[in-house]
């Protein structure tokens, strides 16, 4: 069997379970990588639990790897109710920003502590390991994993997952062109001989955000914002979809997944985006593949 | 002492030490200014933060715990000007934190606020 990964949550910021939203899915961020008998999980939003009550059904390996890119509550909020955690048969490693393995630990498990839950990891019955990876790059069986700093309101990392000769990139939450915006705001208080090298800290910055998706097979990214929207939440950490699919098609990505949807979105909305990226993607004479994450979709690599 | 794989932001600085006639020593990545630190203490460490290798947080952390050299005055300049980088930032003991693009007049103003000290302390 290839490789593939499935999408168990697709939202961002908080869970929307609106009729109105179900075709492309209710669930925060959470999307599980297959590989043989491996398993390895992106973020653990409230996609998770619905990927906790699968896995505790199947007759599979009792082994995996959780890695999350930050601990913002869309990102974690579904772990307090992640079956195997719970369950004597099951080993999870986890990994995720953090100065060593006890504070990767301490970040995940504060959110369980009281007031703010009834249970805390010590009831946990799962082997449960913390990994600490100081190059950024390990391995979980047959995945290869480099993880990378994106544009986001604290240590937020992208993951680098290579497989099967294939690459998947996923970037749940990023703010493309930040420094771009930032300099356009400012470029009148810089002197005349200095506009040529604000000019090449933009180009620079440009191709630094190229260089982390070059030539990828499947990237999964942040496109929660339309440009409306994005004007009035600039400096939230998150992207214009229009910003997704250009950046995108520059670094020559073969197949691009709209993620971490806006929760306000409803699925003509989202439709309606997709309609617009195929457009700039036709216009940009590109042959790039770009569809929307939805979740339960699953994927081949 | 800047530590910035920004070539834009290097020449910039460089322009700016040559007018303003501060020594300037120019890093391209944490590791190369961690081995210049073994032969040189600077007056103050201007620091951007997302780099490829080693961040600069994590640098910074292995600063604080270098004796003397610790105390030295860090600066973070930034792409990203977002209340909780500035905040971890000041958990990290950071001096100052300025949101990029940086300006002559930011930069000059802290070299001569740190190497005033500096000299008031040698």
């Amino acid at each position: 069997m290839k490789p593939y990964f499935r999408f168990w949550g697709v939202r961002g910021s908080y869970a929307a379970p609106h009729k109105t939203h179900l075709g492309v899915g209710g669930n925060t961020s959470c999307v599980e990588f297959v590989c043989g008998d491996q398993i390895l999980v992106c973020d653990g939003g409230t996609g998770i639990i619905s990927l906790g009550e699968d896995l505790v059904k199947r007759q599979g390996p009792q082994e995996m790897m959780v890695l999350f890119t930050h601990y913002h509550w869309d990102h974690i909020c579904g772990l307090p109710f992640f079956q195997p955690a719970f369950s004597p048969a099951w080993k999870i490693k986890f990994f995720g920003p953090g100065d060593s393995a006890a504070d990767i630990e301490k970040r995940l498990s504060d959110q369980m502590k009281a007031p703010y839950f009834p249970v805390e990891t010590e009831s946990w019955a799962a082997a449960t390991e913390y990994v600490e990876a100081p190059d950024g790059r390990f391995s979980h069986g047959l995945f290869e994993v480099i993880r990378f700093d994106v544009h986001h309101p604290g240590v937020t990392y992208g993951y680098r997952i290579n497989v099967g000769g294939k690459s998947v990139v996923y970037v749940s939450d990023n703010e493309i062109q930040f420094l771009k915006t930032s300099i356009e705001k400012r470029k009148e208080e810089f002197e005349a001989h200095e506009q040529g090298l604000l000019s090449q800290m933009i180009d620079e910055h440009r191709e630094s955000e190229i260089a982390l998706f070059r030539d990828t097979d499947i990237l999964i990214h942040d496109a929660q914002y339309t440009p409306h929207d994005y004007t009035m939440k600039r400096g939230w950490g998150h992207s214009c979809y229009v910003e997704t699919v250009n950046l995108a098609i520059d670094a020559g990505v073969g197949c691009l997944y709209l993620y971490h949807h806006d929760p306000s979105y409803d699925d003509a909305k989202i439709a309606a985006i997709h309609e617009e990226c195929l457009s700039i993607i036709r216009d940009r004479g590109s042959d790039m593949e770009c569809h929307v994450a939805r979740e339960g979709d699953r994927v081949e690599i | 002492m800047l530590v910035d794989d920004s070539a834009a932001t290097r020449a910039f600085f460089a322009q700016l030490a040559e007018k303003c006639t501060f020594d300037l020593h120019a890093c391209a990545a944490a590791d190369e200014a961690t081995t210049l630190l073994d032969a040189h203490v600077p007056d103050i460490i201007f620091l951007n933060v997302m780099m490829p290798g080693k961040d600069g947080y994590t640098f910074l952390r292995e600063v604080r715990t270098r004796g003397a050299l610790g105390a030295t005055p860090v600066v973070i300049i930034t792409s990203k000007d977002y209340a909780q980088d500035r905040a971890a930032a000041r958990d990290l003991g950071v001096n100052e934190f300025l949101a990029k693009p940086v300006t002559g007049l930011e930069i000059k103003a802290l070299v001569d606020k740190y190497c005033l000290q500096s000299a008031a302390r040698d």
